[in-house]
């Protein structure tokens, strides 16, 4: 590339907070019309990487390129192929890190042995088939947030330049090539993010927002540790120190840890998964976390149940993809043979996903909590989709991250209406509001329709490909996570009915009809105005788009899919069969 | 040496270059004379220029520092072995003089607004800082008591410096008696040790060690003195279980002695540790590796879980300084230069970020009494907007998030420790480090949550009036102190950005051993 365009792409946010920053805060007419010119822009601008990524024949891309000290793997084909890369030199220690002579008389000690490896880290920034798709989500999704923003928010000024930092954390997470760097995006995503939760939001937001950070970060320390053990475990092996990532994937298939790791506990000592085993559960935990798969989800509902509209439009609709984006990109990669091992498992805990999410969610009476849940029941089937480790599972999977996250915005932006109109959440004390806001009601129910997997709305198309996949893994898989797609259907018609249809219920009015009347009279003002209007109406459209056509789409995603697959099943390199690229959908060994 | 090329030299006993090799020592000690004299014959109420000549004999003790790092490239040697200036001392001198330049400028404003007398103050900040100086590069056993003698006695009196405040008498008190006690520990492992081996040179005990050592001959009373030398330093950096004077040390002392106690004595007392366990007492590694691992361990559990029960500030940053001792101490377990390069990028760390923390602590503080309750940090957020967001920033740096230079000091430590294969260090580092979030994000949370979150109305009122029940004035003077913060600030993001610019400089470090 002659420019950077992912460099731009990726500070443009920033540029755009310093900008925000510069209003003063009690014009917030200018704040909001900024807000959403700089979210356009980088809308625009990954819509050009999309269509530019998408233009090029992949066969042209594959090379493997700016590794700095990998020529011993130059000649190991990485199959991933990413492009628009950039490099520049972080911090590099190098050889000179041999002149540290901690010591004393010129080596005569045992303790000059100790040579530390060179700790070497770059700027790399890059994209796939993945990434791509991920981007131009994340940058519609904030762009839609910035619509719903009410002008009235208090300190709007505040808001909208987290918003724009978080926008830098998450495009941060999906553009980096480089380990350190994308675990510095992906902590530093959560600052802003922080802040926006105890700003902003409910009563019990505080706590909800420790809750979250404690989760997410615990996890991701243990990632970091892991992102140290392969760097020395594929360093000692291979003798190529480094935290690039597609040098990383190439060299794993030199990398081989068949022994077991050796515990001795009073006396005994007993053996217990290998390196990468435990390097995988590792990177998984931190982003089980972030997706959340099931006995980690805990932090989510009441950071979905506390949160603004806006806030979780992103936060629900992009944030929580950046999870599952890091299994693909990181677990399959970097541990092929873990991810064979541990697939019941991850099977399992997306089987839990699915069904406890949308059992939960039956149970709730709190509508944000429903759609909560119903999320953590969605992204069950994303990693079910990824763990299938068949290409028509991985395709469902990249579609339905896509999917998910316009329609869990729209969700929520259909929820904030009503929470917004009457200040309740409980769906008890509401009922019968498709009278008085006939358009509303009329988009919820497309998206209700959408987010229950309906043929012809996008969702479909997603979960028909995973359980696909799945039923190729085993058709066990494929039938217990089918009970979640009734489910949904259960869950979502109970949120969509009970707000909806019925006789008239508002808060408070239960029980003196007359003032009913005389509400009712006046809720035509209650439906949604132009600004949810505008930010609905393209989503829907989406819906309906991808699931009436969605050849593109999957065409596309496919080839990805099918590259992230055969990292998977990589098993060595001395394998011809595998490096040929010779892999067709959803063979295991 | 150069003494016998020129005679007629005033000091003709000491060779000129030894002199030199000292210099930065002989400014400052120089300076606490000088400060001394002036505060004799000075004009009164012309307290700031006692701050000013103070800040002058650190700056020029830093600028020679600065000008020897240049100058040398290989280490330096002075008093027939007893002093090293090699850019590891050196090192830990800019550390020590930065910070304690940062708590001279802080210092004027905050001692006029608690009313406290001023000439001494800047007297024995000066001498406690020759005493770290002299522990960055002592290679004697003798030299390392005179450092840590030299570094204690002015601090217990610093300590103690609210005269009418009990709480700051209580707790110089208690730093003074367990202090001895430490001193006693101390000297008693250099005794055994001496005893033993019969040197008080570093350098010779090295290799008598190494000579026992290679012929696989480990002796106990040699062991028993390294215990208590552990035990000693140990209670200079406040780990745990070597803490108790912490909590009390630092609540009770006035703020800015508290900085000034937290990052400056614990960079010296790491520097002799670091020297001490990883150059001289590398034979016997293998002995003392796991003790000393177990006290980070103790450290990091304790300092992050007793943190968050506190209400106090002060007290909770003093838990957080228990937890940070633990960290570096992992450097210090790993006994290897990647270990002692990271400990050594955590300290400069340490020193940028809790030096920010205590000195906002520093402006807040009012007539008559230290900003200390939580409750006194509600709203923050609205009342002072940058301090609060400094604030912030501090502690999402000692809580080790990315974009602060507290993310690439736990990096370097965890990495080295998992190249080493310590899984038990890295992984405790890690979970406490997520305990450590609840008590940092609640400071955050305290300053910016709306009042109606964290606690009443009321409270806010009582908060805002000192306990004297004057109504608070805004802050004198305290234009100087933001930049302090304002500083520290931005050294503690460029530093999280750019880790370079100090790993560079550590990667051509060496320690001197003899």
């Amino acid at each position: 590339m002659s420019w950077p365009i992912l460099s731009v792409t990726l500070f443009l946010p920033l540029a755009g907070a310093v900008a925000i920053l510069a209003i003063p805060s009690s014009r917030a007419r200018a704040i909001r019309l900024a807000l959403m010119a700089v979210t356009a822009l980088t809308l625009g601008l990954t819509c050009v990487v999309l269509v530019a990524y998408l233009a090029v024949p992949p066969s042209a891309a594959s090379k493997l390129s700016g590794t700095a000290n990998g020529q011993s793997l130059s000649a190991i084909h990485s199959p991933i192929t990413f492009q628009f890369q950039e490099q520049v030199n972080w911090l590099q220690s190098g050889t000179s890190l041999s002149h540290l002579h901690l010591a004393f008389n010129e080596g005569n000690s045992a303790f000059n042995q100790a040579a530390p490896p060179p700790i070497n880290f770059s700027y790399h920034l890059g994209v796939d088939g993945l990434a791509v798709w991920l981007m131009a989500l994340a940058a519609l999704l904030f762009l839609v947030a910035a619509v719903v923003l009410s002008q009235r928010e208090t300190r709007l000024r505040t808001f909208a330049v987290l918003m724009l930092l978080s926008e830098v954390g998450v495009l941060g997470v999906l553009t980096s090539l480089d380990l350190i760097l994308f675990y510095f995006f992906w902590e530093a995503a959560l600052i802003p993010l922080y802040f926006l939760m105890i700003g902003w939001g409910d009563g019990n937001r505080g706590r909800a927002a420790l809750k979250f950070i404690i989760y997410t970060v615990a996890g991701s320390l243990f990632m970091l540790l892991a992102i140290f053990g392969v760097y020395f475990i594929t360093g000692a092996q291979t003798g190529v120190y480094t935290f690039d990532l597609p040098t990383l994937i190439a060299a794993q298939s030199l990398v081989h840890t068949t022994q077991a790791t050796t515990f001795s506990l009073f006396g005994h000592s007993f053996s217990l998964l290998n390196p990468q085993e435990w390097l995988f559960l590792a990177f998984a935990l931190a982003f089980a976390i972030k997706v959340p798969l099931v006995p980690f989800h805990s932090w989510l509902p009441d950071a979905y149940s506390s949160g603004t509209t806006p806030f979780l439009v992103f936060f629900a609709g992009i944030v929580s993809k950046l999870g599952a984006f890091g299994l693909i990109r990181y677990n399959l990669t970097l541990f092929p043979e873990a991810s064979h091992t541990f697939q019941p498992l991850m099977l399992g805990l997306a089987i839990a996903s699915i069904l406890y999410g949308a059992l939960a969610a039956l149970a709730q009476t709190d509508i944000k909590r429903i759609v909560g849940f119903a999320s953590i029941s969605h992204l069950g089937f994303v990693v079910l989709g990824i763990f299938a480790l068949n290409v028509d599972g991985l395709n469902g999977a990249i579609i339905q991250m896509v999917n998910h996250g316009i329609v869990i915005a729209a969700l929520f932006i259909c929820v904030g209406v009503v929470e917004s109109r009457f200040a309740t959440r409980t769906l008890s004390q509401l009922g019968g509001l498709a009278r008085p806001m006939p358009v509303l009601a009329g988009l919820f129910l497309v998206v209700t329709l959408a987010g229950l997997g309906m043929p012809l709305l996008n969702s479909f198309v997603g979960e028909f490909l995973i359980l696909l996949g799945a039923f190729q893994a085993s058709p066990v898989w494929a039938v217990l996570a089918s009970l979640g797609v009734i489910l949904a259907c259960w869950y979502m018609l109970r949120l969509y009915q009970g707000l909806t249809q019925g006789e008239l219920r508002l808060p408070g009015t239960e029980a003196v009809p007359e003032q009913l009347q005389a509400v009712s009279r006046r809720l035509g003002r209650l439906d949604v105005g132009p600004v949810e209007v505008v930010a609905l109406v393209p989503l829907v459209a989406l819906m309906l788009v991808l699931g009436v056509y969605p050849a593109p789409v999957i065409r596309y995603g496919r080839f990805s899919a099918a590259q992230y697959v055969q990292a998977a099943n990589r098993q060595t390199a001395t394998d011809p069969a595998l490096a040929s690229g010779r892999t067709a959908a959803g063979s295991l060994p | 040496m150069t003494a016998a090329t020129a005679p007629g030299y005033p000091l003709h006993f000491v060779p000129a270059g030894d002199l030199l090799g000292i210099l930065p020592i002989l400014i400052v000690g120089g300076g606490a004379v000088a400060v001394l004299m002036w505060d004799l014959v000075r004009p009164r109420h012309q307290e700031v220029w006692l701050a000013g000549l103070t800040g002058l004999f650190l700056l020029a003790a830093l600028g020679t520092a600065i000008g020897q790092w240049v100058a040398n490239s290989g280490p330096i040697v002075v008093f027939n072995g007893a002093y090293a200036n090699d850019r590891f001392a050196l090192f830990a001198d800019f550390v020590v003089l930065i910070t304690a330049l940062a708590v001279v400028v802080l210092s004027p404003g905050y001692l006029r607004r608690r009313g406290l007398a001023e000439g001494e103050y800047y007297i024995l900040l000066l001498a406690s800082v020759a005493g770290m100086l002299v522990l960055d590069g002592a290679l004697n056993l003798i030299v390392i008591f005179l450092g840590i003698e030299l570094l204690s006695i002015p601090l217990y009196v610093l300590a103690g410096f609210a005269r009418d405040d009990q709480r700051s008498q209580e707790g110089a008190m208690k730093y003074l008696l367990l202090g001895g006690f430490a001193s006693g520990f101390l000297l008693y492992g250099m005794a055994l040790l001496y005893g033993e081996t019969g040197h008080t040179s570093l350098t010779a005990i090295h290799a008598f060690l190494l000579q026992g050592a290679t012929s696989g001959h480990i002796d106990p009373m040699v062991l028993a003195g390294v215990g208590l030398l552990a035990v000693g330093l140990a209670f200079k950096v406040s780990a745990a279980p070597f803490h108790w004077w912490t909590p009390d040390v630092y609540q009770g002392s006035p703020a800015v002695v508290t900085t000034f106690m937290s990052v400056a004595t614990k960079v010296a007392a790491f520097a002799v540790f670091l020297r001490l366990f990883s150059a001289t007492l590398a034979p016997y590694r293998a002995e003392w590796t796991v003790p000393i691992a177990v006290v980070a361990i103790v450290s990091m559990i304790y300092g992050n879980v007793v943190a968050v029960a506190q209400t106090s500030i002060k007290r909770l940053l003093a838990y957080s300084g228990i937890a940070q001792a633990g960290y570096i101490m992992i450097g210090v377990a790993l006994g290897r230069p990647d270990g002692t390069q990271a400990s050594l990028y955590y300290l400069a760390a340490y020193a940028f970020m809790n030096t920010g923390a205590f000195a906002v602590v520093t402006i807040l503080s009012r007539r008559g009494e230290d900003c200390d309750r939580y409750s006194e940090l509600a709203g923050l957020g609205r009342r002072e907007p940058v301090l609060a967001g400094l604030m912030a920033l501090f502690m999402l740096s000692l809580a080790g998030f990315p974009l602060t230079v507290g993310f690439f000091g736990k990096f370097f430590l965890f990495s080295a420790a998992i190249h080493d294969g310590q899984l038990a260090l890295a992984i405790w580092g890690v979970l406490t480090s997520a305990v450590s979030l609840f008590y940092y994000l609640r400071v955050i949370l305290k300053m910016y949550a709306p009042a109606a979150d964290v606690g009443s109305l009321e409270e806010f009122e009582v908060a805002s009036v000192s306990p004297a029940g004057t109504a608070v004035a805004a802050p004198t003077a305290v234009g100087p102190a933001v930049l302090v913060v304002a500083l520290a600030g931005a050294g503690t993001i460029v530093l999280g950005i750019f880790p370079a610019l100090i790993y560079t400089l550590l990667q051509g470090i060496s320690v001197v051993h003899g």
